[in-house]
């Protein structure tokens, strides 16, 4: 198959752009040369995180792989068959978990077979997929599409002293298109605060002020102290709907608020009530992907993010797909994706 | 690229912190593990056996925020880490113990940590590539306490690398140079290459330094400069002090140099420190060390091995440490043959070793000499003068042309400028007292009748010869011995053949009255000093 060559500078221009091509490389089996890695960032070339995700990507599809060197800006990744198996990798600098997952699920999802994946790290970091929004929301609609993922958060890891452990079962089978246009009613709404190593006040604040205002009841309140390596602290919303569940989070940081927190948290979770649609804009950016590999689908989110619009731009570039997002209103978009 | 391996010190100060709020400090070992641009292979930590508790938490958070990481702790005894020589030691062994692979590993020692002696250790060890590596260094966050990563620098002791202090350096050894030559531009090569030599060893060494050349090249006054250059690059802080050998006969001999204490002979009516001592901590120029005695040469060994000395009549040794620059025109090994010169002293000096050329053998430095001393001649007496045109071409001609001898040399060559400049009227140096000048020298050169010696070195114990051929040969062979070149030896030789073009060929000329002599031009040059 042709070797693609792809500008890792284009549109978001980061790690993002980096695991899409692994990913796809992976499912597709076509290689790929990626130039210009982050050139446009403080710090261009591969760094630690992004290394891992490579030499994961490699595990997984016996790639040969040329520049997987730390500082790296030219990165040429062969893979052959991805298989799956018992594997483990573990995320340096407190680095996300998600963010390997993100490189190495897809591919198994359309694999017959079953892996047992565990991965260290940091599990609900500022700046990537928190583990719990990929387990309450995600999964879910993989499971609908016909791969089974099961997962499991043996402990937490926080930034900076990570730590933390998840585990996956995958059970690979052939994708189907997934269609998801409307918000169910809301069966239940659960918000909770977890902290570790830290005074339980901050927790205490969090949900006090995210429960003020959205007015939650006291038995939608949980607070949850839990054992990590380091202090940490994460503010969660998970609504269940008839059809599917969100999940909005935000961490706690050094020099935030706890009612900055729980802000945040409520801001994300307005935007999707107010846009009365059944996807956020995490959520679609991770689907995009599945749906894809599947050979189409269509659901309703949020104006789409850099993030999403880049991921749809190197899809194409892989798959004979073309995503379409159709603007229904300010917020509101309808994304097909549909074989070109 | 190679894997990275780090070796430190688990910090007592910086890296001790327990409880969780430790993830708030910053922590220079642990932070290593957490820069998303650097991948530590291997982490030696090295830390005092009691902290062997607080050494594991480091090296468990390492592990955490660094899982591709192997971090091995070295329990290492030190008994007080503010001792120098305690931590050197220990260190040093340490280093003569670790299986160091730097063709596989990529070794960055960090010196974040530590006690400052330790820091100091490591910084030498590391410049002295017995840790084979690159120093580490890192630096806390701009806003602390708030579990930011910090920043880290990579520092490489080989300076050739960075190329702006490569410059720096570069601009300063010839500056070096330069003022090793008096500023002056000389333009003989091979000169040149042993003043940049000079300078190299002056400023890197303390050991003794040979100057080797014939009365008038300089030697004095490269000494001098050589001291004034070290003094100011802040290398010597003691005298400098000089003198001649030649001048020192005697019990004087003794005194003078080595001091003497009040009442050791007649005459000693007071302590007299001597040259030596005063030399301490500065340099020491002995002229002329071939026509130093017996007695001072092995109390000179003496002093420059162990750094002391009995001063005369004194029971006690008093200690000066100062370098040592020898100058002599004498060919030492044939002293030392000659019973006359002490062997060991001989190779106690005999380390750097220059030969300070002729005057005769650089004579395209003569121009610039000229120029330098023309320029000291207005210094010294506030005087401006120089040559008429005509008048210098005419003295270059001849001051560089094949009749030169130069057998004084560069002091040689300042006498004739001083008497040119204070003769010049109107601050001109006119023909007529070029020429004056020029008949002067010829007089003065054509007495030199060629040295036996050089003949009974170059003929050795050959056929006995008539004086009639002695005088020929004789000159031949100096002339011969002189030039740089058969050629050259024979246009000098059959210089008015050569004009009235009756010979064709001077070097084949000369060549054959050699050969008849039994000698050839390689001959002569190879036992001219021998």
């Amino acid at each position: 198959m042709s070797e693609l060559i792809i500008d890792g500078s284009e549109g978001e221009g980061g790690g993002q752009i980096l695991r899409s091509a692994l990913a796809l490389s992976l499912a597709t089996g076509r290689p790929f040369v990626m130039e210009r890695i982050r050139a446009r960032r403080k710090k261009p070339g591969l760094l630690r995180q992004h290394l891992t995700s490579v030499l994961a990507a490699k595990e997984i599809g016996h790639a040969t792989v040329d520049g997987a060197e730390l500082g790296s800006s030219r990165l040429h990744f062969a893979p052959s068959t991805v298989t799956h198996g018992d594997r483990h990798f573990s995320i340096g600098t407190a680095g996300s978990t998600s963010l390997v997952l993100q490189t190495i699920l897809p591919p198994l999802l359309n694999v017959p077979g079953r892996s047992r994946i565990s991965i260290e790290g940091g599990t609900h970091n500022p700046l990537a997929p928190a583990w719990t929004f990929l387990e309450r929301a995600f999964f879910p609609l993989l499971s609908r599409m016909g791969a089974q993922v099961g997962g499991r958060l043996v402990r937490p890891g926080f930034y900076p002293a990570g730590g933390g452990r998840v585990e996956l079962e995958i059970e690979g089978g052939a994708l189907r298109p997934l269609e998801l246009l409307e918000q169910g009613a809301i069966e239940e709404r659960r918000a909770e605060a977890w902290f570790a190593n830290l005074p339980v006040t901050i927790a205490q604040r969090e949900l006090e002020t995210l429960g003020r205002g959205l007015e939650l009841g006291p038995s939608e309140r949980h607070i949850v102290e839990v054992e990590a390596a380091g202090p940490g602290n994460v503010l969660f919303l998970s609504l269940y709907t008839r059809t599917s569940t969100e999940v909005f989070s935000a961490c706690g940081e050094r020099g935030v608020s706890s009612e900055q927190v729980a802000r945040r948290v409520e801001k994300e979770a307005r935007r999707w009530l107010e846009a009365q649609v059944p996807v956020g804009e995490h959520l679609a950016d991770q689907l995009l992907l599945p749906l894809a590999l599947a050979g189409g689908g269509t659901f309703r989110t949020v104006a789409p993010s850099l993030h999403t619009l880049t991921n749809a731009k190197v899809i194409e570039r892989f798959l004979p797909v073309k995503t379409h997002f159709i603007t229904e209103a300010p917020d509101r978009c309808r994304v097909d994706l549909r074989p070109a | 690229m190679k894997p990275v391996v780090v070796l430190g010190f688990y910090g007592a100060t910086l890296d001790a912190a327990s409880g969780p709020r430790r993830w708030d400090r910053w922590r220079p070992t642990v932070d290593l593990g957490r820069h998303e641009d650097l991948l530590i292979q291997r982490l030696e930590l090295i830390h005092q056996p009691e902290h062997g508790g607080p050494a594991e938490q480091v090296a468990l958070d390492f592990r955490s925020v660094s899982p591709d990481t192997e971090v091995r702790l070295h329990p290492l005894r030190i008994k007080n880490p503010w001792d120098f020589e305690e931590v050197y030691g220990a260190l040093l062994d340490f280093a003569g113990r670790y299986a160091f692979a730097p063709e596989r590993e990529d070794y960055l020692v960090h010196i974040t940590t530590g006690t400052h002696v330790a820091q100091i250790c490591l910084f030498l060890l590391t410049e002295s590539r017995r840790f084979p590596g690159r120093l580490l260094q890192g630096s806390p966050p701009r806003r602390q306490g708030q579990g930011n990563v910090g920043s880290y620098s990579i520092i490489d002791l080989d300076l050739s690398r960075y190329d702006l202090l490569r410059r720096r350096f570069a601009t300063e050894h010839a500056e070096g140079s330069s003022y090793l030559k008096a500023g002056i531009p000389t333009r003989n090569e091979a000169f040149n290459g042993l003043i940049d030599r000079l300078e190299a060893v002056a400023m890197a060494s303390r050991s003794p330094i040979l100057l080797l050349g014939p009365t008038g090249a300089g030697k004095t006054h490269l000494a001098r400069r050589l001291y004034e250059l070290k003094k100011s690059r802040l290398q010597v802080e003691g005298a400098y002090v000089e003198v001649n050998c030649a001048t020192l006969k005697g019990d004087q001999a003794m005194s003078t140099l080595f001091g003497h204490v009040k009442g050791s002979f007649t005459g000693a009516l007071k302590d007299r420190p001597g040259l030596l001592q005063a030399a301490d901590q500065g340099l020491l120029f002995l002229d002329e060390i071939g026509d130093l005695g017996l007695d001072e040469q092995a109390m000179l060994l003496r002093a420059l091995e162990e750094g002391r000395f009995l001063p005369l009549g004194a029971d006690r040794a008093v200690e000066s440490a100062f370098q040592l620059v020898a100058g002599t025109n004498v060919d030492l090994p044939r002293a030392v043959q000659a019973g006359r010169f002490r062997e060991d002293l001989l190779h106690r000096i005999d380390l750097w070793t220059f030969h300070l050329p002729a005057l005769k053998e650089r004579l395209e430095d003569l121009e610039p000499n000229l120029d330098y001393e023309l320029l000291r001649f207005e210094t010294k007496h506030g005087r401006r003068v120089s040559f008429a045109p005509e008048a210098r071409r005419l003295f270059l001609k001849f001051a560089t042309g094949p009749e030169a001898q130069w057998p004084g040399n560069f002091r040689e060559l300042s006498g004739t400028v001083e008497r040119l400049a204070t003769l010049a009227r109107r601050g001109s140096i006119d023909r007529a007292a070029v020429e004056e000048e020029i008949a002067a020298r010829r007089q003065a050169w054509q007495g030199r009748a060629p040295s036996g010696d050089l003949l009974e070195r170059v003929l050795g114990d050959q056929a006995e010869l008539d004086p009639f051929d002695r005088a020929q040969l004789a000159h031949v062979v100096q002339v011969v011995a002189e030039s740089g070149s058969l050629a050259e030896a024979g246009r000098r030789l059959y210089a008015v053949s050569r004009q009235k073009k009756k010979s064709l060929n001077d070097s084949d000329r000369l060549k054959k009255y050699l050969t008849s002599m039994g000698l050839s031009y390689e001959l002569i040059h190879a036992r001219k000093n021998s």
